[in-house]
């Protein structure tokens, strides 16, 4: 009578023990890991997507890769100390030991993207996800048009990936525009939130993708700022975060109305979410 | 009522009394362990395992709890790790044969769309494991003034997951029917040889508590209720306890968290029961909580129980058991606050259109 059978064992709620091969500071708060799964095995994931990262006695929060899939061999993490987890993550160094699972969620669709102008604006750790889309298509540069990444911080000290950041500065191939809210005496850039970077913008509107990655309330002054600027709603993306305790759209916490962050995103057409009260 | 009718007069069946009854719960024991209902306070009654099938309660309301504390256990040990070593077991699941006696109908349909949920995307061993080698034998009851499973397509006498169901005509007095091979062959190991077929006069039952639209309506309402008044109307009494959560045959959310031992050398990881009507459920690192007022809360869980869900199971995922009213501490009543929604819709509709 059984409509139901259990197929293959496969645990959804099992880690695989990974190595960590890599730990340095970017900042007081946020610590990048360079991760290699048993055997080396590579991660294959889509930029944008995250894995569920655990601690034994600690718990298991989901992070998103900041690493490029055209990277072999390993994946990497930027980790902010926010909680009890990622205190704990943070005391972690090169040969130690922790649990991934995944990768899990609906990442940026880079086939689609093809041939098409790139808009990234990252806010904060943000920029996170959005280093493995970006690396993705430095890695693949002939796939696209311009690439242009808008960068924003509360301060010069939070930027993340300084090395990075002025490859992506000198890069001919690249625009990009950073802007901190508070500067300090060493700062000799724009100064001022992020949305002051868009409207001097020249853009080619129906070849052009934005991808937005920020806290909340960021994106509710990009979406202003690309509505009147006539960025067409349908080349807009975004990622959102949540809570998330199982990664496959069982356990209810990172729903949004009907949405499963960690199914039907984290990476949202605009489009999916613009009337959903919950989103952000 | 003839398609009902219809449905059962296709199973063979037999008659049997009070004692019989109780004799062919004993003989199930011996086909694995049976869990059937048992009285638990005055009012109350629980699922339990029977070990004396004279204590075993035929005619019943509802149980506290329903059928998902078998499948998806309130605390469940997903891994037992040691921390030194990083090294982690998975605990044994426990399939063994297992026979459901007594079952309400929309208990047996809560049963069924927890199925769909673990099942569908990515599906979960622990769950289906846990579920394999479960039989059900369903029994009538007379719907009370929380029951409201007719609203939602759940008649008393729907044999849908069940291998036998028992009517209950009176209290010696029971029709037994063989709903599928499995059942037939139970009854016919315990000693039934003769079964009668034909025609058959169901009792007829009322449901007192009604929901004023067919179910088949309510998808339209939910899709235009998100700002109505009601849900703030609701969250005014509503205490946020999740209480109906813990109670409901198809919420499924669940937390995990790892617990260690004193040395903290070993521990385990288990998942819990969750609720979507407490504060800390949709709240993020850092604090952000997108469901922050208790009203959201509540919206959001008739969402889930009449919309999000339904929009690709088809059916309501409620099964109109009635234990989140009968067990709210507000008093708040399912069916009341969907005919609030109703009544609302309704003098909305006719203002603005």
């Amino acid at each position: 009578m059984d409509t139901v059978l259990a197929k293959e064992k496969k645990i959804l709620y099992a880690p695989e023990i990974s190595e960590i091969i890599e730990a340095k500071f970017l900042t007081a708060t946020e610590k990048f890991f360079k991760i290699k799964l048993p055997g080396g095995r590579d991660l294959k994931h889509i930029p944008g997507q995250f894995v569920q990262v655990s601690l034994f006695g600690v718990g298991e929060a989901p992070i998103s890769v900041c690493s490029s899939p055209t990277q072999k061999g390993f994946f990497e993490l930027t980790i902010r100390k926010v909680g009890m987890l990622t205190e704990k993550i943070h005391e972690l160094e090169a040969g130690d030991k922790i649990g991934i699972r995944g990768p899990y969620g609906r990442g940026f669709d880079v086939n689609a993207f093809k041939g098409k102008d790139i808009l990234i604006i990252g806010g904060g750790i943000g920029i996170v996800p959005l280093r493995s889309l970006i690396n993705y298509i430095i890695d693949n540069r002939n796939d696209y048009g311009r690439l242009i990444i808008l960068y924003g911080a509360k301060s010069p000290s939070e930027l993340l990936y300084r090395d990075e950041l002025k490859m992506w500065e000198e890069r001919e191939d690249i625009e990009y525009h950073v802007t901190v809210d508070r500067s300090d005496e060493n700062w000799k850039g724009n100064v001022g939130v992020i949305t002051t970077l868009i409207p001097p913008l020249e853009l080619d509107l129906e070849n052009t993708i934005a991808a937005i990655v920020g806290p909340p309330v960021m994106y509710k002054f990009v979406l202003l700022a690309l509505k009147s600027k006539r960025f067409p709603e349908k080349n807009i993306y975004m990622s959102l975060e949540r809570r998330m305790k199982c990664g496959v759209g069982k356990c209810g916490h990172c729903q949004i109305n009907n949405l499963y962050v960690c199914q039907d995103g984290p990476v949202f057409n605009y489009l999916e979410v613009k009337g959903l009260e919950e989103a952000i | 009522m003839d398609k009902k009718k219809l449905s059962l007069v296709q199973f063979k069946r037999v008659r049997l009394n009070e004692k019989q009854l109780r004799n062919f719960t004993g003989f199930l024991k011996t086909k694995g362990r049976v869990y059937a209902p048992h009285r638990k306070g005055e009012k109350s009654f629980s699922f339990q395992e029977v070990d004396d099938p004279s204590k075993v309660v035929f005619n019943y309301p509802r149980t506290i709890l329903p059928l998902k504390k078998f499948f998806q256990p309130p605390i469940e040990t997903l891994l037992e790790f040691t921390i030194n070593d990083n090294s982690y077991e998975l605990p044994d699941i426990d399939n063994k044969n297992k026979i459901f006696f007594g079952v309400h109908s929309y208990d047996m349909q809560g049963v069924l769309r927890l199925d769909y949920v673990f099942s569908r995307g990515e599906p979960e061993y622990n769950y289906l494991k846990r579920r394999e080698n479960s039989t059900f034998i369903g029994i009538s009851f007379e719907p009370d003034e929380y029951h409201f499973s007719g609203s939602v397509g759940i008649d008393v006498e729907n044999t849908e997951g069940f291998s036998i169901f028992i009517d209950i005509v009176d209290e010696d007095n029971y029709v037994v029917f063989a709903c599928d091979n499995t059942g037939e062959e139970l009854l016919k190991e315990y000693g039934i040889k003769d079964f009668e077929s034909g025609e058959y006069k169901l009792k007829e039952r009322e449901f007192k508590a009604k929901l004023k639209y067919h179910y088949g309506r309510l998808p339209q309402i939910f899709e235009k209720c998100y700002n109505y008044d009601v849900w703030k109307k609701v969250s005014e009494r509503c205490l946020g306890c999740g209480n109906c959560n813990l109670v409901c045959p198809t919420c499924y959310c669940f937390d995990v968290e790892d617990d260690v031992d004193l040395k903290i050398e070993m521990g385990s990881r288990t998942r819990r029961w969750d609720s979507c009507m407490l504060n800390e459920f949709a709240m993020v690192a850092g604090g952000e909580n997108f469901r922050k007022e208790l009203y959201q809360r509540t919206r959001h869980r008739l969402h889930r129980k009449f919309k999000y869900i339904t929009d690709h199971y088809g059916y309501p995922f409620c099964v109109g058991c009635g234990r989140c009213s009968q067990y709210c501490p507000a008093d708040i009543n399912m069916v009341e606050v969907v005919n609030d929604l109703i009544k609302e819709h309704e003098e909305r509709e006719k203002v603005y259109v």
